[in-house]
């Protein structure tokens, strides 16, 4: 149990290039579980590894429950750490791998057996205790991977990718185990996964890196329901969100000939700009079925059925009739639907459910 | 001394069809007809070699008495074994050879563990300790009777302050293991470096979050990792080393007395400078059967621990 602060803390592996993690600030709370989210790059890993102690911290602080831990060796850290590709030992049994954190800690035999035969008991290994790691499935392994982090009742929990290795079904199977566990055991826990919807899912709070840099650290429904910037907002959702930089016209923008209204909030916030970074959600984006005419007109290329719902993917026709191939939307239709590739289609969008950023900038202007 | 160990190739499958069995059979002599050449010269400069040794074994045949040579059964056998020079030398051998190898052994674990760390200068470093291995063994042996060794002239007892002790004739046994570790040592460095660089870094960092220290690392995943690299080590490193004969040759002559001789440097001795050709054909006989048996041992205990671990991968 234990609360976990970055403070200003930098990585910096050529001193003169740009930082790997460049003065991250992050608190993590007592029992919180907070996923750090970002693309392949964006330190986010880096930023855990700072933390397990595998990486130096070259500039600013790491502190465990108000205890700097810049020259404390990982060892002496109290955390538990599982790795993207488990590193299980494979010499040892399964019995072996998980009371080793024990063992390295000179706990009594009798004590090891017990909290291994707890947690082997609690991730259903208990049959497994036996073998060795290469004898065991992908599932089975990354449990044994869990099993040694939690055998030893650490204050963090740190977790690099875990579900990474697993195939689709069994990650979303473990993905909520992983999140019950976390909620029983209450421990803070470190959760790094490239997978947005691995962070909306798992995350109390989800922190959004980018080139080494904190962009957003907020609730999954804060990120998706008001993003801070046009990173954000395209990295968090699938599909993505439809960003398009378009010119101002009368009280809204343009979009394929027809006025989008703005909220006078945002009105206010762009002023005189010419443009606006406009961002719709697919979901905000339907299809005109009653066929008026005085829709967006696009031309749809891609159709996407995944049965519960379906994705249009188009780009516009402009007000002149000519195909913009590069102005493209994305379009949530329903789980069946008519509409097939080469069709020509009429969107409207929700205009109160419009973001809006700078186009420079990329920020959230209201 | 040369040992071949052959496998009998697994029969074909007995077919309840005579007369397919019969092409089946055609067939395989076509295809195995190609390789018979290369088993005949095989059978030819290794087996008939050995049973012509067999043959002379059972004579008592002494070059320096021409017609002397007569059929004798098992006597020679018999002398060997109540040879308490013969006796001295097997242990001679054992000692060398498992003593060299279990000293390069440790010696190129350590020296591999320097190598797997950066420091400036490693790639010098590590052609300057791979030398050793690259220079032909009568140079070496060499190298250490006179450069290094001699009384008088030897770099060793200039660096001790200029003594003149005789380190050749005082440890007649050790200073032959001093050359063959100072040979070998190089090969079990290299050994054990690959083995060390194909140990998984994720491991060592969940040891180290795990809370284990350097020595528990290097104890508890550092030498099980490793076990498969000592063992080939230690297996290649005795075959090639119960076979020495140019170290010994070159430094001591296997003296003083039988003091540094092992059993090729012996039998040598026997056949080409004592010209007793029954007694000593008697002795390689036994040293083949004796090798045959360790070796086969030595060898499936190899292929086991790199069967096992062609599974884990």
């Amino acid at each position: 149990m234990a609360e976990v602060v970055f403070d200003q803390a930098s990585r910096i592996y050529t001193p003169g290039a740009k930082p790997a993690v460049d003065k991250l600030d992050l608190t993590v709370t007592d029992g919180e579980l907070v996923v750090l989210v970002g693309p392949s790059g964006s330190g986010k890993s880096t930023a855990l590894r700072m933390l397990a102690g595998l990486e130096p911290i070259d500039a600013g602080s790491v502190r465990i429950d108000g205890r700097d831990v810049v020259n404390v060796p990982s060892k002496d850290r109290d955390i538990a750490m599982v790795f993207q590709n488990y590193a299980l030992y494979p010499a040892k049994t399964v019995r072996d791998n998980m009371a080793f954190p024990l063992k390295m800690r000179g706990m009594d035999k009798a004590e090891q057996a017990k909290r291994v035969a707890d947690a082997a008991e609690l991730l259903g290994l208990t049959e497994y205790l036996d073998r060795k790691p290469k004898a065991l499935s992908g599932g089975q392994r990354q449990r044994v991977a869990m099993g040694r982090a939690i055998v030893r009742e650490p204050r963090v929990f740190l977790m690099d990718e875990p579900l990474s290795n697993l195939d689709a079904k069994m990650r979303v199977q473990t993905r909520s185990q992983i999140a019950q566990l976390q909620n029983r055991l209450a421990v803070s826990t470190v959760y790094v996964t490239h997978d947005q919807v691995e962070a909306m899912t798992m995350g109390d709070r989800v922190a959004v890196l980018r080139d080494g840099q904190l962009q957003q650290y907020a609730t999954p429904s804060e990120l998706y329901d008001r993003p801070v910037n046009a990173f954000v907002a395209g990295f968090i959702g699938s599909p993505a969100m439809n960003l398009l930089d378009l010119p101002r016209s009368g009280d809204g923008v343009l979009l394929g000939g027809v006025e989008i209204p703005l909220s006078r909030e945002i009105r206010d916030a762009v002023g005189s700009a010419q443009t606006v970074t406009v961002g719709v959600r697919p979901e905000d984006v339907a299809v005109d079925s009653e066929g008026s005419g005085a829709g967006i007109k696009a031309v749809v290329d891609v159709v996407e059925e995944l049965g519960s719902e379906s994705y249009l993917y188009a780009h516009l026709i402009d007000s002149d009739g000519r195909d913009d191939e590069a102005t493209t939307l994305v379009v949530r239709g329903p789980g069946r639907t008519t509409v097939r590739y080469g069709e020509t289609i009429a969107v409207r969008v929700d205009a109160g459910a419009v973001h809006a950023f700078d186009p420079s900038s990329g920020l959230r202007v209201a | 001394m040369t040992t071949t160990l052959e496998r009998p190739a697994a029969p074909p499958p007995a077919s309840p069809n005579t007369t397919s069995s019969r092409s089946a059979r055609t067939e395989g002599w076509v295809r195995r007809a190609p390789l018979l050449p290369a088993l005949v010269f095989t059978i030819v400069v290794t087996q008939i070699p050995f049973l012509l040794t067999l043959w002379y074994s059972l004579q008592s045949w002494n070059l320096v008495r021409p017609g002397s040579q007569h059929f004798v059964w098992f006597q020679n056998y018999v002398a060997v074994f109540a040879d308490s020079q013969f006796r001295t030398v097997a242990l001679n051998t054992i000692v060398m050879t498992l003593g060299s190898v279990l000293i390069a052994v440790v010696l190129g674990l350590l020296l591999a563990l320097l190598l797997d760390r950066h420091f400036i200068g490693r790639g010098v470093v590590r052609t300057l300790l791979v030398t050793p291995f690259l220079i032909t063994p009568v140079a070496a042996a060499l190298l250490w009777k006179t450069t290094l060794l001699d009384p008088t002239y030897g770099l060793i007892n200039f660096v001790l302050g200029g003594q003149t002790f005789d380190w050749v004739s005082q440890f007649p046994l050790a200073s032959v293991m001093a050359a063959l570790v100072w040979q070998w040592t190089p090969f079990m460095m290299l050994l054990l470096l690959a083995g060390l660089q194909s140990m998984p870094g994720d491991q060592v960092e969940a040891a180290r979050v795990d809370g284990a220290g350097a020595w528990s690392i290097f104890v508890e995943l550092t030498l099980p990792h490793l076990r498969r690299f000592l063992e080939l080590g230690i297996v290649l490193g005795a075959i090639y080393l119960v076979n020495t004969f140019d170290a010994v040759y070159m430094i001591t002559q296997g003296g003083p007395g039988t003091a540094s001789a092992n059993l090729p440097f012996y039998i040598y001795q026997r056949a080409f400078l004592g010209f007793d050709i029954g007694q000593s054909a008697a002795m390689g006989v036994v040293v083949v059967i004796l090798t045959i048996i360790v070796a086969t041992f030595a060898l499936r205990l190899v292929f086991r621990s790199f069967g096992a671990a062609g599974g884990e991968s």
